[in-house]
């Protein structure tokens, strides 16, 4: 399976600004957020991105990403019904194809030793397996509000996969230890999404059945049609080399700026600046006078 | 060599393996068992598995408790004293050290009596600690709870209010509402719902269990969901909670306070905070801020309500109404933050499932506990409800062979008709017979009993187990008849014989009573929960219902009054009408105008609210009360809470609950003397006396007797001697009734000589009346009935007057006689520094980790009871009649001579030499010939019986103090350790030799019928014994059967201490535990029953 496509939902009120922030990038490049999610997306070999957005939003978005190599469509989503709505929206954009998700208010820094960008681990993964693979990390059952999670079996040690056989959106705790344990990892410890995905085209016409069931203020989740999915073939969870950082929470862009930063060729340069600060602010803190 | 007992505990063959301990050991020799007792404690080291080493376990302490003690009488017991370091590791539950410790005396001073108690008590309690502790860990380990035990940190708290929680609209945040039902067990399956019954023998564990609406019948007008429990945001950063039933309510401010279950009423509102998650458990003792965890569940500025209504349900129900508030409490809270997937309607499998479990660890958060099968009401209708086996992948597997949660299986409308569900209705008369009992020990005997696999109790619990499947055949079929049949066969078949104590004679009065009335309409009696007395059904062909309805409270009312002496009643008996709840715990949420907490609520807060300025109230509590005008306006159930307010906004009197009036008249009518009272009181308040000083002085030598000090055997010389006197007339026998059976009935204040304790030759029987079958038996043997005098106090005197009359005093109205109490004292509230010497200066023994941190938690607060109320005042908050004291039984003796009941003796037989003086729970002692001989042999004024001591014998015994032989009072030990020396213990049970005592007294015969004399040498006397101060626990009933202990304060003489003074001739002699035993507990009863000793009185009776 080639995996060609993907798809950046930009379209919840919150992601209204947070895609537009300007950072600088790992080689010191000024760029949006946006622009920066897309080079992750190219590094993975994917040729064409659709980027879901609010109607009438997709001018604010173009010059972000004019200067991407991919080829790139604005899908708008009708009406504001869900995480899983807009990505119904790229129904026909995605046609018959694989295709990687992303969100577009994280930004993701790889650990990995080969320097493979996190989009490229997890295509790489969905290629060779040819099945579905979210890409997930080891969470503290204290965040676990803010994440879909999945529960499931060692699949390949080596490759850091499980096999997926539960999906819940924000658990709790308790729902989570009924359903969402997952050997091997640290006790209090859950697999919860990173905010990208290789789905199949299959995911949409799941999708398409919870959009027909909504009542009239319901929202449409993606988790529950990856629930349905766990039932319906292979479905992969991969830990990835690297962390990812969501700019909504608070100081979510200083600390993802820092990452980046920290990540690139200036790294040094940063790291003194921040020492700098710190040592200014120690001072002030015990009440002695600056050195300098 | 091989044990067969290890080859039973081990055995793979499921027979064998069922092999009861008796069947082996009543063939074994004393040298076999003690190898057994080697073996099998070689084993209990080294078995990794949890039921095979907690029956070795069990089997030990039945070994040393029954077989090895018969086995050991007429051994030598020189130097087999208990340990006092030994002794204190069990008290602080180190029971493996106490063990190591007990079994190395036991090695090196041979077998013994004392020590075989001591190991008994000790296999006993680590049994007992080791499946606790199994249950304990298995609740931790259910998935849903783990987490709340690792969270110890708020920078890990996980949990929020859902939204809609927050959306307040017109000052209104919604309402979570939900309402549950309790349960009844139609089967009563023997107790089989009992977590370690249900843990290694799942398939033996089934109880047909039905979700039940109530109403209290004549008060309320239909049966509702009984249970219900309610929450909501509120717009102050506290967390309120509130007991509608208890009219309590508290604002927690701090975290450690939601830890402090005994500080309040409210400790089972504070366990489902926990329980459910909200405040999880690893924050115990964390020290973080409760404002910051409200900040992160609730939002800014926020916090939370949370209020529990049980609708008026009387306590002791056996409908298991706590464990099902606890199970709606936790349920409302995980609802409330998002661990149920809907806000309302009724909860899911895996929902209802994890509330169960909760509701169990918050019961043990709570120190209390009850069967699997309690929160029951969480789930709908009729359900069969059965241990399963554990798999892989459960936290029990390979450690017990059931899980902890047993599976429910719903029976729905397709396996029992609502056709069928009407008849049960409409035959089923369900009461609560006002009895409430602590069933706690019952629990621990059915485990025991299942462990050690006694003959008659796992044949009768195969024997349950066929019945349960007659009776959900029964109720398949329709047949309510064959149902009643079948329950009645089971309560008075296999039940009882596996705990005789699940009946009482009050049940069984009131089933006679009921068949009775109702003949062949009455279709049968069906026991619920630990034992009767409480929580019962009675079936009754349909047409007889309604008649039935009003019957049964007038039976059970009549009953109560002529036993009310006699057992414990916590409250006026009960009828119930009742529905099948089909929904089990369910919610609605309250929006809007709607969203208002229960009526109940109001009528507890409004009163206070409408007392404050209303500016100073919230918007949002101005809001709700136009809310719930508009609602009181317009719904007539509000008319009730209307009446309510208005009561509660007048000021009460304070003293008004109890008449104080009638107090003072029993004080004055019974010879209380003011100013001894005000001399005392004002020396407690001083400290001249008190529980520290009771004590002798600290360089007081206390030492154990030697062997010339104790009479072991009596000679026939002494038969002959004492036969002689009987056939004569000589003796006189002298009961002591006059006391409160404070530890019988837990501070119950009911008369203990008219307790029907236990059935002898088919039927209850009272103390006393076993007492007089043995004067009887004694009168037959030797052709004279000895007088027998019953000594009685303000508290007793009458009941025990009433009902010999009432049984025409067994045919001995000419011999039978009462010595009314001439004295008597008024209960002080103790002081604070005697509750701390008591507390902390005495050994304890140390509780569960939760149930200690309980008693913790209610010391703290009794000690704030003790000094808010004023310490070293009159205790008068209570019944007239758990005011007042009886002074000692040292005054029991002098008042049959300033009464005139020993004139009177003297009169009737004035050959009559001796008296045998025993208290009312000696039931093994009589008029025996040789001790009466020997008595006379030796020529003392005082003999007194000792029996030789067990672990559980505290309070003093037989000492040398000093140099000098004496009975020592364990009040008066100068050190604790002390008493731990002593081999003998006061039985005391006293035969007086009656011219020398008044000889001692300065009197002579001729004197007795001078009364001023004789009071003025009692008086003189009686400053030459020591005044103790003692501690007692009374109860204070309220509302619907909820019950309060206090430790009173007061004071005592004892009759022990007249072996203190030189001119008085003393003797003592040792005699057997079957004769010396004193009943000071119920929890004793069944020991006593199954060592012999119930058998042995039987057999000094004639009835």
């Amino acid at each position: 399976m080639g995996i060609r496509k993907a798809v950046i939902t930009a379209a919840g009120e919150r992601q209204r600004h947070l895609p537009l922030q300007t950072m600088v990038d790992g080689q010191g490049r000024n760029r949006k957020v946006l622009g920066l999610l897309a080079d992750e997306v190219t590094s993975a070999g994917i040729e064409a991105i659709a980027i879901v957005v609010r109607p009438g939003a997709a001018e604010l978005y173009r010059d972000a990403v004019d200067d991407v190599s991919a080829e790139i469509t604005f899908i708008e989503q009708k009406e504001p019904r869900g995480y899983g709505h807009a990505v119904l929206s790229a129904a026909d954009y995605v046609k018959d194809d694989s295709f990687l998700l992303m969100v577009s208010d994280h930004v993701y820094v790889s650990d990995d030793p080969n320097e493979e960008t996190c989009a490229h681990q997890l295509v790489r993964i969905a290629e060779e397996e040819d099945c579905v693979v979210s890409s997930v990390q080891s969470t503290h059952e204290g965040r676990l509000s803010n994440f879909g999670a999945v529960g499931g079996t060692l699949f390949d040690a080596s490759r850091d996969l499980y096999e997926v056989n539960s999906v819940s959106e924000k658990p709790t705790p308790t729902e989570a230890e009924q359903s969402l344990m997952t050997p091997g990892l640290r006790h209090g410890f859950y697999l919860t999404f990173f905010g990208m995905h290789v789905l199949q085209p299959s995911v949409m016409s799941l999708l398409e059945e919870g959009a027909r069931a909504l009542g009239p203020n319901d929202q449409l989740d993606l988790s529950s049609a990856l629930q349905k999915l766990t039932k319906r073939g292979r479905y992969l969870a991969q830990v990835m080399k690297g962390r990812r950082y969501d700019l909504d929470f608070r100081h979510g862009l200083l600390i993802g700026q820092l990452a980046v930063s920290l990540s690139g060729q200036y790294r040094d340069e940063v790291l003194s600046m921040i020492t700098d600060l710190l040592a200014r602010n120690v001072q002030r803190d015990s009440g002695n006078q600056p050195v300098i | 060599m091989s044990s067969k007992l290890r080859e039973i505990i081990t055995a793979k063959d499921r027979d064998k393996r069922d092999t009861s301990l008796e069947a082996i050991c009543e063939a074994l020799s004393f040298e076999e068992l003690v190898a057994e007792c080697e073996s099998l404690d070689r084993f209990r080291r080294e078995s990794d598995n949890l039921y095979e080493r907690v029956r070795a376990l069990f089997f030990l302490y039945a070994i040393h408790r029954f077989y090895l003690p018969a086995k050991l009488e007429g051994m030598s017991t020189e130097g087999a004293t208990i340990s006092f370091d030994a002794y204190a590791h069990l008290l602080e539950r180190r029971f493996a050290e106490a063990l190591d410790h007990f079994l190395s005396d036991q090695a090196s001073v041979g077998h013994s009596d004392a020590i075989s108690s001591a190991l008994a008590k000790s296999y006993y309690e680590l049994a007992l600690q080791d499946l606790a502790d199994q249950v304990q860990s298995s609740v931790r380990a259910v998935r849903g709870n783990q987490w709340m035990f690792r969270t110890g940190a708020l920078e890990d708290y996980p949990l929020h209010v859902r939204p809609e929680l927050l959306q307040c609209k017109d000052g209104a945040f919604p309402v979570i509402h939900e309402r549950t039902a309790v349960r009844m067990d139609l089967s009563h399956s023997a107790w089989s719902d009992i977590f370690f019954l249900g843990m290694d023998f799942p398939s033996g564990a089934r109880v047909l269990n039905i979700s039940v609406d109530l109403a209290v019948h004549g008060r309320d007008t239909h049966p509702r969901p009984p249970v219900e429990a309610l929450f909501r945001v509120i717009d102050q950063p506290v967390i309120r909670i509130a007991s509608v039933d208890l009219g309590v309510s508290a604002e927690i401010t701090e975290l450690g306070d939601v830890f402090n279950f005994a500080k309040d009423y409210l400790g089972l509102l504070k366990a489902a905070l926990i329980a459910s998650g909200i405040v999880p458990m690893g924050l115990e003792g964390s020290g973080q801020c409760l404002s910051v965890l409200l900040e992160m569940l609730v939002g800014p500025g926020c916090g939370f309500e949370l209020i529990s209504c049980v609708n008026d349900i009387p306590k002791g129900s056996r409908l298991a109404v706590s464990t099902n508030l606890l199970g709606g409490l936790i349920a409302v809270c995980m609802r409330a933050t998002g661990q149920t997937r809907s806000l309302d309607g009724p909860l899911g499998e895996d929902e209802r499932r994890i509330t169960a479990a909760r509701a169990i660890l918050g019961e043990w958060l709570g120190g209390s506990g009850g069967g699997w099968q309690d929160s029951g009401g969480v789930w709908p209708g009729i359900k069969l409800i059965e241990g399963c086996s554990a798999q892989e992948g459960d936290p029990e597997h390979g450690i017990s062979r059931g899980r902890l949660l047993p599976q429910h299986t719903l029976l729905g409308m397709d396996v029992i008709s609502s056709e069928i569900r009407d008849r049960l209705r409409d035959s089923l008369v369900l009461v609560h017979g006002g009895m409430a009992q602590n069933v706690g020990p019952i629990l621990e005997m059915v485990t025991e009993k299942y462990l050690l696999r006694s003959v008659e109790s796992w044949e009768a619990r195969q024997e349950s187990m066929r019945l349960f499947d007659a009776i959900l055949g029964a109720l398949q079929a329709g047949d309510i008849q064959l149902l009643g049949k079948l329950t009645t066969e089971n309560f008075f078949g296999p039940l009882q014989k596996i705990i005789p104590w699940a009946t009482t004679f009050f049940t069984e009065r009131l089933i006679d009573a009921v068949k009775a009335k109702f003949e062949d309409d009455f279709w049968g009696f069906w026991m619920l929960g630990g034992m009767s007395g409480g929580g019962m059904g009675f079936i009754f062909e349909p047409s007889r219902k309604e008649e039935a309805l009003m019957r049964m409270k007038v039976i059970m009312a009549d009953l109560k009054g002529q036993l009310q002496h006699s057992l414990p009643f916590a409250m006026d008996p009960v009828v119930y009408d009742f529905s099948i709840n089909e929904a089990g715990s369910s919610a609605e949420l309250l929006k809007g105008d709607a969203a208002l907490m229960s009526p109940g609520y109001y009528g507890m807060t409004l009163p206070l609210l409408l007392r404050e300025d209303p500016r100073t109230l919230s918007q949002e509590r101005r809001a709700e009360m136009a809310r719930f005008q508009r609602k009181a306006d317009s719904d007539r159930s509000y008319d009730q809470v209307r009446d309510k307010l208005l009561t509660n906004l007048f000021p009460r009197l304070l003293s008004g609950d109890f008449a104080e009036s009638s107090l003072d008249h029993l004080l004055k009518a019974n010879g209380f003397d003011p100013l001894l009272h005000e001399r005392i009181q004002e020396d407690m308040r001083r400290g001249l006396i008190g529980l520290s000083k009771n004590r002798l002085a600290a360089s007081s030598q206390v030492q154990d007797v030697g062997p010339d000090d104790v009479a072991i055997k009596t000679t026939a010389e002494d038969e002959a001697l004492g036969r002689d006197a009987l056939v004569n007339g000589e003796v006189a026998v002298v009961t002591l009734a006059a006391g409160a059976a404070s530890r019988w009935t837990e501070g119950a204040g009911v008369v203990k000589a008219l307790h029907p304790f236990c059935k002898f030759d088919g039927r209850h029987r009272t103390f006393l009346e076993v007492h007089l079958a043995k004067t009887r038996s004694a009168g037959s043997a030797h052709g004279t009935l000895p007088l027998h005098v019953i000594t009685t106090s303000y508290l007793t005197d009458g009941p025990i007057r009433g009902f010999l009359e009432s049984v025409d005093h067994y045919g001995m109205s000419e011999s039978v006689s009462l010595s009314r109490g001439r004295s008597i004292g008024l209960r002080m509230v103790p002081m604070a520094r005697d509750l701390r010497f008591e507390w902390e200066e005495m050994p304890q023994q140390r509780l569960d980790e939760r149930a200690q941190k309980m008693r913790a938690s209610l010391r703290q607060a009794l000690l704030g009871w003790a000094s808010e109320t004023g310490e070293g005042t009159d205790y008068r908050n209570n019944l007239p009649l758990q005011c007042l004291h009886p002074v000692g039984h040292w005054y029991e003796v002098p008042n049959l001579l300033l009464n005139g009941t020993l004139a009177d003796l003297l009169s009737q037989r004035p050959q009559l030499k001796s008296l045998m003086l025993h208290n009312i729970d000696t039931v093994g002692a009589n008029v025996d010939a040789a001790m009466l001989g020997y008595h006379r042999r030796t020529n003392a004024a005082l003999t007194f019986e000792v029996i030789q001591r067990r672990l559980e014998d505290r309070g003093g015994g037989l000492a040398r103090v000093n140099g000098s032989l004496r009975l020592v009072e364990g009040l008066a030990m100068p050190r604790e350790e002390d008493e731990f020396k002593l081999t003998y213990y006061n039985s005391n049970t006293c035969w007086i030799d009656i011219d020398q005592m008044l000889t001692s007294f300065g009197l002579t015969r001729a004197d007795l019928g001078d009364a001023a004399k004789v009071a003025q040498a009692i008086r003189e006397f009686s400053r030459r014994l020591p005044t103790y101060i003692t501690l007692k626990e009374v109860k204070k009933r309220w509302g619907h059967g909820q019950e309060d202990i206090f430790p009173v304060a007061q004071f005592e003489r004892l009759w022990g201490d007249m072996t203190a003074l030189s001119d008085v001739p003393c003797s003592y002699v040792a005699v057997p535990r079957l004769r010396g035993q004193q009943l000071k507990e119920q929890a004793q009863l069944d020991g006593w029953l199954r060592d012999g000793s119930r058998d042995f009185t039987a057999s000094l009776c004639e009835w």
